[in-house]
């Protein structure tokens, strides 16, 4: 009998408390369609650059450009006659082309050596000493990379056979950009690893901003000459420090523990300090719909969860472009700031790539945390500072 | 000091305070008694800026273009400080909110805790007090920006004896150099303290004046209070009937009777008689003056508690 009032007593209590209840049973659901929403929806696309540098070679008084017949080979392959979805775009250059891949305008970057026809031609006449040379240059730590270049690799050789009737007549090199081809899986996830050191901002900064309405204090704050502005200043500001503070003891410890990497610590700064900002003004939508540090807790664990496991921050992760600005391409993902971060952050420590390379993820970061901070600034003056 | 005129604050269909209109002086202490729900916090947090009137209008006198928050140090009902500042610390943080500097800041705040008693829990976290002392930090945390209105809401609610008399006696040193609002249920601390009382129910002001001239409002004399023990309805009723007859006022309560005459010490002889021919069966006689709370009870038929 008191079981059953406990039980009576305890089903009153959870149903009452619904908005919670509500998180709780719609996380999982919730998760499978965002799953779904960013990945199962989404088709792959491989770009990749082919730089041919082929100069050619006279046979029969024909002039026979081997290079430009393994690009027209190479689009062959489209969605109709392979399942993949494989781009080929022939750039003019190594360097605009290194750039392209560098900027993830691409996925891999194919440079056909300029005594390719020659070498292809002496296979034709059974030299076997002679090797096509063929170099594949990219980022190894990108998945894209990897899968561009196995397909490409087997086109290749497929061409190859073709024309020499030979079997994997082809000298392939590959090129690592920035420290990509000496990163070891752990250089690979630091990055992420450092964002989500500042996802976790998120709780910090929420119970920041939620505990002076827990306590009441707010109403001592209203009724100072303290403006809104200054009192979300203040408390982001201590929240930033901590955000830098926490990404630098983060870096410290992979560094302690072998992690290689190149590019400025300075602007590894930069990016930690504005994403932590971005944390931040997010957490103030969550302090905003929110009372108290449980609810923050249970509220919480929504965009947590989104941020760490949809942006790259866990684990990489692709989806359609929706749109494009000025050749920056703007995804589902790219609607949170951990996104650009950790693309920044890649630029950054892995490509060693300058400030100026990363302006397109800086200028995402700033603008979503203009609008985080719009929306969490309207809702929580509206519902926690407003006079009643 | 503060003109108040038509005040009306609805939430929906439920009104919380009725178009009240009433005045307070400088360096007074204004009493506003009433039962909970009567709309006292309503009131005060409208004076103070905390909610927004429905209809109505308050100025404060000569104090019109100053901002109103520099005038208004609030003491609310509940304790409200930051947990894990020491008492110091939240005052110092506070008067920096009212834009002070540092160095006033700190002097003010050595004094008010010295003025409450606590100047040797300056370095103690507010979240270590005790419930009395929590009271005062939050009287402190009023006062610390020098307001001339100190607005006071049931102060000695959930007080220990000696924390009360502590407070009684701030509130009346305090009231002679600023205004002091104080909202209580509590007749006997708005008749110990208050210059002037309002006395309001369901949002409506009924009566304000002095507490000597409130309790006039039901007659000169004392009261007879007869506390009785089972005794049947009937029995009492028949008692009252002979009491009228004696020309004496009497309000049968539920446990006792209430009897008032301007000389009612006279009359006990003859009261014990009748109770005695009656039947009744008294458990204790008290004598006592007229209270606010017999003027509250004669305007709404209610006590304060009801």
């Amino acid at each position: 009998m008191k079981t059953l009032s406990i039980i009576s007593k305890s089903l009153k209590e959870q149903i009452r408390s619904y908005w919670v209840l509500l998180l709780s049973l719609s996380m999982g659901p919730f998760f499978i369609f965002v799953y779904f929403l960013i990945v199962e929806s989404s088709k792959p696309l491989y770009t990749v650059l082919i730089a041919n540098n082929d100069i050619g070679v006279v046979t029969n008084g024909e002039q026979i450009n081997h290079g430009n017949y393994l690009i027209e080979y190479f689009k062959s392959f489209n969605s109709e006659t392979i399942s993949i979805p494989f781009t080929v775009t022939v750039v003019t250059d190594n360097i605009s082309g290194i750039e392209s891949v560098k900027k993830r305008k691409a996925d891999a970057l194919i440079i056909v050596d300029n005594s390719f026809s020659q070498d292809i031609d002496k296979r034709i006449l059974n030299d076997s000493t002679a090797l096509p040379k063929v170099e594949f240059v990219g980022d190894l730590t990108n998945t894209n990379y990897l899968v561009s270049a196995v397909w490409a690799n087997e086109i290749l050789n497929e061409y190859t056979l073709q024309a020499t009737h030979n079997k994997r007549t082809v000298e392939v090199s590959e090129t690592g950009l920035g420290t990509s081809a000496t990163m070891s899986t752990f250089d690979m996830i630091v990055p992420g690893i450092l964002i989500v050191s500042l996802i976790m901002l998120m709780f910090t900064a929420s119970i920041a901003f939620v505990s002076e309405v827990e306590n009441k204090t707010i109403m001592r704050l209203k009724l100072s000459k303290i403006t809104a502005f200054e009192f979300l200043g203040g408390i982001s500001m201590v929240q930033l420090s901590v955000g830098i503070v926490s990404v630098l003891l983060t870096l410290l410890t992979a560094i302690m523990l072998g992690f290689q990497y190149t590019g400025s610590i300075f602007i590894m700064i930069i990016i930690a300090s504005l994403t932590s900002l971005s944390i931040i003004a997010f957490s103030l939508i969550i302090a905003a719909i929110t009372e108290s540090a449980n609810e923050v807790l249970v509220v919480g664990n929504f965009p947590m969860f989104l941020f760490m496991f949809f942006t790259g921050a866990a684990f990489p992760l692709k989806s359609d472009t929706l749109f494009s600005i000025t050749n920056y391409p703007i995804n589902l993902q790219r609607l949170m700031t951990p996104t650009h971060a950790i693309s920044a952050l890649n630029k950054t420590l892995i490509m060693n790539m300058n400030l100026s390379s990363i302006i397109p993820e800086i200028i995402s970061i700033i603008v979503l945390t203009l609008l985080y901070f719009l929306t969490g600034g309207m809702i929580f003056k509206k519902r926690h500072l407003k006079l009643t | 000091m503060i003109k108040i005129e038509g005040l009306r604050k609805k939430y929906g269909e439920f009104t919380a305070v009725d178009r009240l209109s009433f005045d307070i002086f400088e360096n007074e202490i204004f009493g506003l008694l009433g039962p909970n729900g009567a709309g006292k916090t309503t009131t005060i947090s409208i004076i103070c800026g905390l909610l927004t009137s429905s209809e109505g209008k308050i100025t404060f006198g000569s104090n019109q273009g100053k901002d109103p928050k520099s005038l208004i140090g609030y003491c609310p009902q509940e304790n409200i400080f930051y947990p894990r500042l020491t008492c110091l610390e939240q005052l110092l943080f506070m008067g920096q909110m009212y834009g002070l500097t540092s160095k006033t800041v700190k002097a003010k705040a050595i004094e008010v805790l010295t003025l409450m008693g606590l100047e040797d829990k300056m370095n103690v976290r507010a979240n270590n007090l005790s419930g009395g002392m929590k009271r005062r930090l939050n009287i402190c945390m009023a006062l610390i920006h020098n307001p001339e209105i100190l607005i006071l809401d049931e102060p000695e609610s959930g007080l220990d004896p000696q924390s009360r008399i502590l407070v009684r006696d701030f509130i009346k040193v305090i009231g002679k150099e600023k205004t002091v609002i104080l909202t209580t249920h509590n007749m006997d601390e708005a008749d110990r303290l208050c210059d002037r009382v309002a006395i309001i129910d369901h949002g409506k002001l009924l009566l304000l004046d002095t507490p000597q001239n409130l309790k006039k409002t039901v007659g000169e004399g004392d009261i007879l209070e007869l506390v009785l023990e089972n005794c049947a309805d009937d029995v009492i009723n028949q008692f009252a009937e002979n009491v009228a007859l004696l020309s004496m006022n009497i309000k049968i309560n539920a446990e006792s009777v209430w009897i008032k005459h301007a000389n009612i010490i006279e009359k006990l002889p003859a009261i014990k008689n009748l109770a005695e021919k009656n039947g009744l069966t008294i458990s204790e006689i008290k004598l006592r003056e007229n209270t606010l709370e017999d003027v509250f009870i004669h305007l709404t038929g209610r006590n304060l508690r009801q």
